[in-house]
């Protein structure tokens, strides 16, 4: 059926509205203007008026999501050299940072032969370190860490307050809620985007109140919708990624806002890293904001090979390890996300810029793995983009390939977060042969400043996931963990509660305050918000793939027990109500497509709503 | 010196509503604690008043006022706010108390205003401490009470039905002093009512027992496939059976507008919770909803709750029912059905 | 006369339903804990009532809809974003708490206000709309006293129905006891219309309606004045969230027959 879509002519219009495009807007909206507040370069489709300036948002809200971090903020702080913390709710300058090696004190965990050792190391070395409740807090802090004279931050509320004073400059139109569909191309260029449809059944038939998707047309696309965003995955299947570049490497990041026990000691300004537990393969982190509340997490990855990995389970044993649940016995849940993170940094780095068309934030690269920091890399690399239009929109010129590689690529290139960027390149490259490699790896890096890595080839998830009987053999027999599947599919959830608690992690002793079972964190920590009339975004291509599939990682990893079982144990269900957009299951899935080896069998298309976590 | 009105209008029969003499019950004890303060003030609306105020003679109070007429016969605002205004000028109290019905929701705030007044809507307690009144009302749907006091007058109260005991007395013979109102020339003609639903089952707040239909029963079942007319026929031979007031959550009722199959004699109106309903029950059964906090607010005066639902996680066993039967809504109502139906 | 309707409809933001709330007390009375980082929405029942407008707007030519908004500037900056996309609109914004505190009076005060200062409004065209309560405050009175300062005598609480009938008269239909409608019919403007759920989905976001919106909504939020609003004379003495915590009797493994009859026990006990 021919459709007639509506069709608006903007000067920029923006995918996402995070750091980068945050960055992007914030210095661009300084330059649309003199003091006088006369246009300095006018509209090519409004003359006489500044450029129109659009973001399209897909949340319902901006900054809506729970994000702690910290940061040096050296590229924030040089777009607000006045920034004062105390006008942005929850922000705290960094006081006091430590790393906890954390040890299994259940004896669940699955160590290596050189991890045990390890772990015999630091016991044996306890009087050396300081050792307390299972956990030896390394010496110093790596300076390849250290985040001295940098910022705790709640991007949600940063976002935030990004957000008002763009919008109290008029200058910029920000509109949540208006997921972008896909760019539009014509002869290798992009002429702009398309917008979601609306009001279509859930397989994006049109259904009552049917609103074709708007086409906004734009001499520039700003691409900063994130790892998982649809337009900057559309662009990378279009062109390709650069040579001997790949996006195989990643993790969730599953966070909490608590509000942490009465008379609990940490001070404001605090960071905890922890490495080496619940598997020696996840970090955590614990950052204290003022006012008695703490941003903490975890980060599982990619080359964590367990077929049944799921963030929340982990999370909670991870609280639960005495180093930190002595600081957080009796504290509250507030809120409550996760997100994906793209960790190929520099590797995963797509085409930055061609005709019409220019990437910026994490979607493009720019998160250091190694030092694990990536807001102020994708407010710079915002800030970049910006200064590069700018100085386009004054001499005139189009946003062609060329003009943005001169005007924004080189500007990147030549800057600290490329450099940095660089030496971190293969940090993590050594997460590849293990755990231990791994950590030597970016020991390595880190203090050779990225002249000395350990190698290690990224392998996409289907190729090193186990098979569930491989991963469990010696600890559950074959019939066992059929027996767990019939049942589980039966109820409808995944297998990894019960296979974990068979291979000795025990029960979660739910308190109603911050031990909550998966369920009612989506309702405590936040509201997942699935508004009517969109299509599923969640979409499992071949269901030939899903019924070979024995392991369904999607089911596990799920953060918000979206995917469950189908009914025939084949392709599982999706519920779009649950989704809190991770976009987990994109990568994790373990199902190869058959004509695209390097991607697997789920679509993660775009999709209103997602989580709106309690309090950001 | 504190002086006490209380304001009723009659029902369409003459009568006096329940929701009346729970407000004439707690006016009458707020007087009485009000140290040397006169007597009550009855001021009454209505079409007729006199049998009204005959039924309430026994009450004790001290005066009684009306004001009556063919266009105090139905609810509406130009008419009721004129009629009450009158009365009010004609006390001169300092509270005025009043059963929160539609017809008083409606009037009485804009009488406040005209006369130069303060109000409080949402009472559910009224007390007095060292001769000052103090009340206790809700805020933010049911979920935050405050007590409070405050320094204007006159200050009318808007008491929440089920809040009070009823008055009960002796009928005998009042004196009512009529009290002259110029009717405003209304552009206003009331028509009739109309039931709300097309089917007889909705919220019935003489029902001793609530049901929660929630949004699980419209969901797919354990074969894959919605059952949506089995689901309706399920729920309404319970409810007809038990002769239960029917409620909802809001995200059943929010599928019509998404254009999903739903149950056919569901709407809005049926929607307990934050943007519904707080209806009063002894008991509450809620099938197939999860008791999301929003929805369970509406729940506040239900006393005894019990819920069944698939998921042991869901809001109710998180200490928001009394009893949490984890099992399949479906199974269980069409077997409580079979054992309704066989007594 | 035109045949459109000037409808101005009373509406801010409240707290999203889903969030815990914790009373703090301040110096100026009671508040929310955290109130001003609370995600917030549009208050439900204005939120209806404002769709009712728009689309009553439509379907009448020649007629148009103001939004007058209490509330934080900054607060009421961001909830434009969201509903500025659904329907047109001209926002007339006053820069004040929208904290469920305040006295209704006092709030009513400021909003009549705001409406006689609308510039070309016509009163013999106007229908004032808003929530039959908020979801803050919850008094259910503030419309009634707009309309009473306006001098408004046609007025309409819990509408979930208005029909614009052929001789230009307005049939309503509002909740009253017992689940049913008390059908009226009012002449025509101007009214108070304090509305209930009313009959109409929440519209789409359309790009268009944002970027017309746009235009109104950014000066209208500069020219915001401050419009305090507290609740003098009054002293909280207590405000409290009720714990309703039951020790639940979660019951597992149980035979659906025997869960019936425990059941049919409990409703005939």
């Amino acid at each position: 059926m021919e459709v007639t879509r509506q069709s608006m002519d903007v000067d920029i219009v923006c995918v996402g509205f995070g750091p980068a495009t945050g960055g992007f807007l914030t210095t661009l909206a300084r330059a649309l203007v003199d003091e006088a507040g006369q246009p300095v370069v006018e509209s090519r489709v409004m003359p006489g008026m500044p450029p129109q300036v659009l973001c399209y948002e897909r949340a319902d809200d901006l900054g809506f999501g729970v994000s702690g971090v910290v940061t040096r903020a050296r590229g924030i702080r040089a777009s607000f050299p006045e920034l004062d913390p105390a006008e942005i709710p929850m922000a705290h300058p960094v006081a006091h940072e430590k790393v906890l090696y954390l040890q299994d004190p259940i004896g669940a965990s699955r160590r290596s032969t050189g991890v045990n050792l390890l772990d015999k190391l630091v016991s044996g070395g306890r009087w050396l370190l300081r050792y307390e409740d299972h956990a030896a807090e390394l010496p110093y802090t790596p300076g390849f860490l250290r985040k001295d004279g940098g910022l705790l931050l709640s991007i949600g509320q940063f976002n935030q307050w990004v957000a008002a004073q763009l919008m109290g400059s008029g200058l910029v139109q920000l509109w949540p809620g208006m997921p972008v569909a896909e760019p539009l191309i014509e002869n290798n260029a992009v002429i702009g985007v398309r917008l979601v449809d609306q009001g279509t059944d859930r397989l994006g038939n049109p259904d009552a109140g049917y609103l074709p998707g708007m086409d906004v047309r734009a001499a520039l696309t700003v691409v900063g919708d994130g790892p998982i965003g649809p337009v900057g995955r559309k662009l990378d299947e279009h062109f390709g990624l650069p040579p001997g570049h790949h996006q195989r490497d990643w993790a969730v990041g599953m966070k909490m806002l608590v509000e942490l026990p009465q008379g609990c000691p940490l001070e404001p300004g605090t960071v905890l890293h922890t490495i080496g537990y619940p598997e020696p393969e996840i970090f955590g982190y614990l950052y204290v904001y003022p006012g008695g509340t703490a941003s903490l997490g975890i980060f599982v990855p990619s080359w964590l090979d367990s077929p049944v990995r799921n963030s929340y389970r982990y999370l909670q044993h991870w609280m639960m390890h005495p180093a930190l649940w002595r600081y957080l016995r009796g504290g509250r849940m507030r809120s409550w996300g996760a997100k994906s993170l793209q960790e190929s940094g520099l590797q995963g780095e797509p085409y930055l810029a061609g005709d019409g068309y220019a990437r910026i934030g994490e979607g493009s690269g720019s998160t250091n793995v190694l030092t694990g920091s990536g807001v102020d890399e994708a407010w710079t690399t915002g800030t970049q983009l910006a200064e590069g239009v700018i100085e386009l929109l004054r001499a005139g010129q189009p946003f062609t390939r060329e003009n943005l590689e001169k005007a924004y690529v080189a500007r990147r290139r030549g800057s600290w977060v490329e450099k940095e960027g660089r030496a971190a390149e293969h940090a993590r490259d050594g997460f590849q042969r293990g755990i231990l490699t791994g950590f030597m790896g970016m020991g390595l890096t880190g203090l050779s400043g990225g002249r000395l890595n350990l190698s290690g080839s990224s392998r996409p998830p289907h190729e090193r996931v186990p098979s569930l009987v491989d991963y469990y053999r010696g600890q559950l027999s074959p019939e066992t963990i059929e027996e767990v599947r019939r049942e589980c599919t039966s109820a409808g959830t995944g297998l990894h509660e019960q296979l974990m608690e068979r291979s000795g992690w025990p029960e979660i002793p739910y308190d109603g305050q911050l031990l909550v079972s998966h369920q009612d964190a989506l309702l405590m920590g936040g509201k997942v918000q699935a508004p009517p009339g969109y299509a599923d975004h969640v979409v499992f291509l071949s269901s030939d793939l899903c019924q070979r599939c024995q392991e369904k990682l999607c089911i596990e990893i799920c953060s918000g027990q979206a995917i469950t079982p189908g009914g025939d144990g084949g392709v599982p269900q999706f519920d779009r109500e649950k989704c809190i957009h991770c976009g987990a299951c994109v990568w994790n899935c373990t199902q190869a497509r058959l004509d695209d080896p390097e991607h697997a069998n789920i679509e993660f298309r775009a999709g209103a709503g997602g989580l709106h976590s309690a309090e950001n | 010196m504190e002086t006490v009105l209380y304001l009723t209008h009659t029902e369409s029969d003459g009568s006096l509503g329940k929701p009346a003499l729970e407000a004439l019950s707690a006016a009458l004890q707020l007087a009485q604690e009000l140290d040397g303060a006169p007597p009550l003030t009855i001021g009454l609306i209505g079409g007729e008043v006199q049998a009204a105020a005959d039924a309430l003679a026994g009450c004790g109070a001290g005066r009684f006022m009306g004001v009556a007429g063919a266009e105090l016969a139905v609810s509406r605002y130009s008419s009721d706010a004129a009629a009450a205004a009158a009365l009010v000028e004609a006390a001169q109290p300092t509270l005025v108390v009043a059963a929160a019905t539609s017809r008083f929701s409606r009037a009485l705030p804009g009488v406040c205003q005209r006369v130069g007044g303060r109000i409080d809507t949402q009472v559910t307690e009224l007390q007095v401490v060292d001769t000052e009144p103090r009340i206790e009302r809700w805020y933010y749907r049911q979920r935050m009470a405050a007590t409070l006091t405050r320094s204007q007058r006159p200050w009318f109260l808007l008491l929440a039905g089920g809040a009070f005991p009823a008055w009960e007395g002796e009928a005998g013979t009042a004196e009512v002093e009529a009290v002259p109102v110029d009717m405003p020339e209304t552009r206003t003609r009331v028509v009739g009512t109309q039931s709300a639903s097309a089917d007889a089952h909705t919220i019935r707040p003489e029902a001793d027992l609530l049901f929660v239909a929630g949004a699980g029963w419209t969901k797919k079942q354990v074969d894959g496939q919605p059952h949506v007319t089995e689901a309706e026929q399920c729920i309404r031979e319970f409810v007809d059976a038990a002769q239960a007031s029917l409620g909802s959550s809001k995200s059943l009722v929010d599928q019509g507008g998404e254009g999903q199959q739903v149950l056919s004699f569901m709407s809005h109106l049926h929607q307990v919770g934050q943007t519904g309903t707080t209806p009063r029950h002894r008991k509450g059964l809620a099938t197939c909803c999860h008791g999301e906090e929003p929805h369970v607010v509406g729940w506040r005066f239900i006393t005894e709750r019990r819920a069944i639902n698939l998921d042991a996680g869901c809001g109710w066993g998180q200490g928001k029912a009394d009893v949490l039967y984890v099992a399949d809504a479906f199974d269980v109502m069409t077997k409580v059905n079979e054992l309704l139906g066989e007594s | 006369m035109s045949s459109g309707f000037h409808l101005v409809v009373c509406g801010s933001l409240v707290p999203d339903p889903l969030q815990t709330l914790e009373p703090v007390t301040g110096p100026a009375g009671p508040a929310l804990k955290n109130e001003m980082m609370l995600p917030s929405v549009l208050d439900p029942w204005a939120g209806h009532a404002l769709y009712e407008a728009a689309h009553l707007a439509e379907s009448a030519p020649d007629s148009k809809v103001w939004l007058v908004s209490l509330g934080p500037k900054a607060r009421l900056q961001q909830l434009m974003m969201s509903i500025a996309q659904k329907v047109p609109f001209e926002l007339v914004a006053l820069d004040g708490s929208a904290g469920g505190f305040t006295d209704p009076t006092e709030v009513a005060a400021v909003l009549a206000n705001a409406v006689q200062g609308i510039a070309g409004l016509e009163r013999d065209r106007l229908l004032l709309f808003g929530g039959c309560a908020s979801a803050s405050r919850d008094a259910g009175a503030t419309m009634q006293m707009v309309g009473e300062r306006l001098g408004i005598t046609e007025q309409f609480l819990a509408v979930d129905e208005l029909t614009v009938e052929c001789d230009g008269s307005l049939k309503v239909l509002e909740r009253i006891e017992g689940a049913q409608y008390q059908i009226s019919v009012c002449a025509g403007p101007p009214a108070v219309l304090a509305w209930a759920t009313g009959n109409l989905p929440e519209p789409p976001n359309n790009p268009q309606v944002g970027m017309v919106n746009m235009r109104s909504v950014m000066p209208a939020l500069q020219r915001a004045q401050p419009a305090p609003v507290a609740a003098e004379g009054v002293k909280f003495l207590d405000v409290t969230v009720p714990r309703q915590q039951r020790d639940t009797r979660i019951v597992r493994d149980m035979p659906v027959d025997e869960i019936a009859r425990e059941l049919v026990d409990w409703i005939r006990g």
